[in-house]
């Protein structure tokens, strides 16, 4: 049977690194963050390493 | 950073800032990055196709409401996607040009406008350029008046680009679309350098036609763009095929002719679509956008010998300037050539310009915060100050 929540898992990581990229563009050259960029930062690592979390309990039990 | 063994991953945007005059306005947002993700594979937005079997009319995306969107955007009354501004010329091209036909474009027009015109025969008649580099509406009134003595009929288009992609200068498009009105001459409007990075009204500037482009100012994957028509020439841009196959008897639905039936089937279509709202809004900043090309070109002007050669005070983004009185002077003797300002600018995390370009050259500042506007306007000063340009 398919793993509906890996699949969703898999996209919504995909996205949140997708606003990190985003982040690196707004900063660059330097991705000096500023406080309210690094604390969206921090929210999406924290939201990714939740996403990797469902990803190992479904794909690798 | 690899794709593929053989593909480079683009990192450009990621670590630099991006000043290159023609990608800035195409980049895309955070939303269409992602659809791109979810919707990259070939025939993605057909999924739901149901008939008749027609691209603008998919309701699941919601293509048809984007369809809408998109005219309503643009004050036009209908919209199609297509593969690049360069093929809303054609689509128009082969509606109204017949072999002979005499076409009214201007000294600074994209080259695609002529080959769109050279495709079906038409003869591609320029309105001149003044001093400054400006298409004004006397110089259009003047080459009307010139065709239609010469030729005994009016040009069957005439095509006027807002902001040109040489300078970056407003040119006289009311009254420009005025002349061409008062002669029943069609007017493509050219928003390759407007549509999606600031404000257009198509029906406030009397245009028959308004075309845009995807991946040049609307954060969309190339190539994309729309093509927006009034009530009276969507009928004739966007008219259906009547063709039944001699030997089949197959008919063809309502699939239109100049689009060849469906256009961005993928994700072009769905970049374009993801980035919209983004897009919606952020054409109501361009005072933003303005002030930050101010920056740069500020410093730009305070290196001795540099000139701006686009109008002045700035009224886009895109600029260009002319560099051989300053870096083109220490070009002369430096190791690297021409290549040293690429390459100080690269040391700088500033890429877009042209290798080896120390004279004439475009940059294009859309897109960059404040912050970044700042660096690299100091960048450039601090370039020449090392060079030795600075007084």
């Amino acid at each position: 049977m398919m793993s509906k929540i890996a699949v969703d898992s898999v996209f919504h990581a995909m996205f949140l690194l997708t606003d990190l990229r985003v982040i690196l563009r707004e900063t660059a050259p330097l991705h000096e963050l500023d406080d309210q960029q690094r604390e969206t930062a921090e929210r999406i690592l924290n939201s990714l390493m939740a996403q990797v979390q469902i990803l190992e309990k479904e794909l690798l039990r | 950073m690899k794709c593929t063994p053989s593909l480079e991953a683009r990192d450009v945007d990621e670590n630099l800032i991006n000043i290159d005059p023609i990608q800035v306005g195409g980049r895309l947002t955070a939303d269409a990055m992602k659809a791109v993700i979810a919707w990259g594979d070939g025939y993605s937005v057909c999924d739901n196709c149901r008939k008749p079997n027609r691209l603008d009319m998919i309701k699941n995306p919601p293509i048809d409401q984007f369809h809408r969107d998109l005219a309503r955007f643009l004050n036009m009354d209908e919209a199609r996607v297509v593969p690049g501004a360069r093929r809303g010329f054609q689509a128009v091209s082969g509606t109204y040009i017949r072999k002979g036909d005499p076409v009214l474009l201007t000294a600074l027009s994209h080259y695609t406008e002529f080959l769109a015109i050279e495709a079906y025969g038409g003869i591609p008649l320029e309105i001149p350029k003044t001093a400054g580099n400006i298409i004004t509406a006397d110089a259009a009134a003047e080459k009307i008046d010139f065709i239609m003595r010469e030729y005994r009929k009016p040009p069957s288009l005439l095509f006027i680009d807002h902001f040109d992609y040489q300078f970056g200068n407003e040119h006289e498009v009311r009254g420009i679309v005025k002349a061409a009105c008062q002669n029943d001459i069609p007017v493509v409007y050219n928003g390759a350098y407007t549509v999606g990075i600031m404000e257009v009204d198509g029906k406030q500037l009397g245009a028959d036609f308004v075309i845009g482009s995807g991946h040049k100012s609307m954060a969309a994957p190339a190539p994309s763009g729309v093509l927006a028509a009034t009530k009276e020439r969507s009928a004739e841009v966007f008219r259906t095929t009547g063709t039944k196959a001699d030997v089949t008897g197959r008919t063809f639905g309502i699939k239109e002719i100049e689009m060849l039936g469906c256009t961005l089937m993928g994700v072009t279509l769905i970049g374009m679509m993801a980035s919209f709202p983004h897009v919606r809004s952020r054409v109501k900043h361009w005072d933003r956008e303005l002030a930050n090309a101010k920056i740069v070109t500020d410093a730009l002007l305070s290196i001795d010998g540099t000139k701006i050669l686009s109008e002045m005070p700035r009224k886009h983004t895109l600029t260009r300037v002319d560099t051989t009185g300053s870096f083109d002077k220490v070009a002369g003797t430096h190791r690297k050539r021409g290549f040293y300002l690429t390459s100080a600018l690269r040391e700088r995390g500033i890429g877009g310009t042209i290798p080896g370009a120390t004279r004439v050259w475009k940059y294009n500042s859309y897109g960059m915060t404040e912050k970044q506007a700042r660096y690299t306007a100091d960048a450039f000063v601090e370039i020449a100050r090392e060079n030795g340009l600075m007084g």
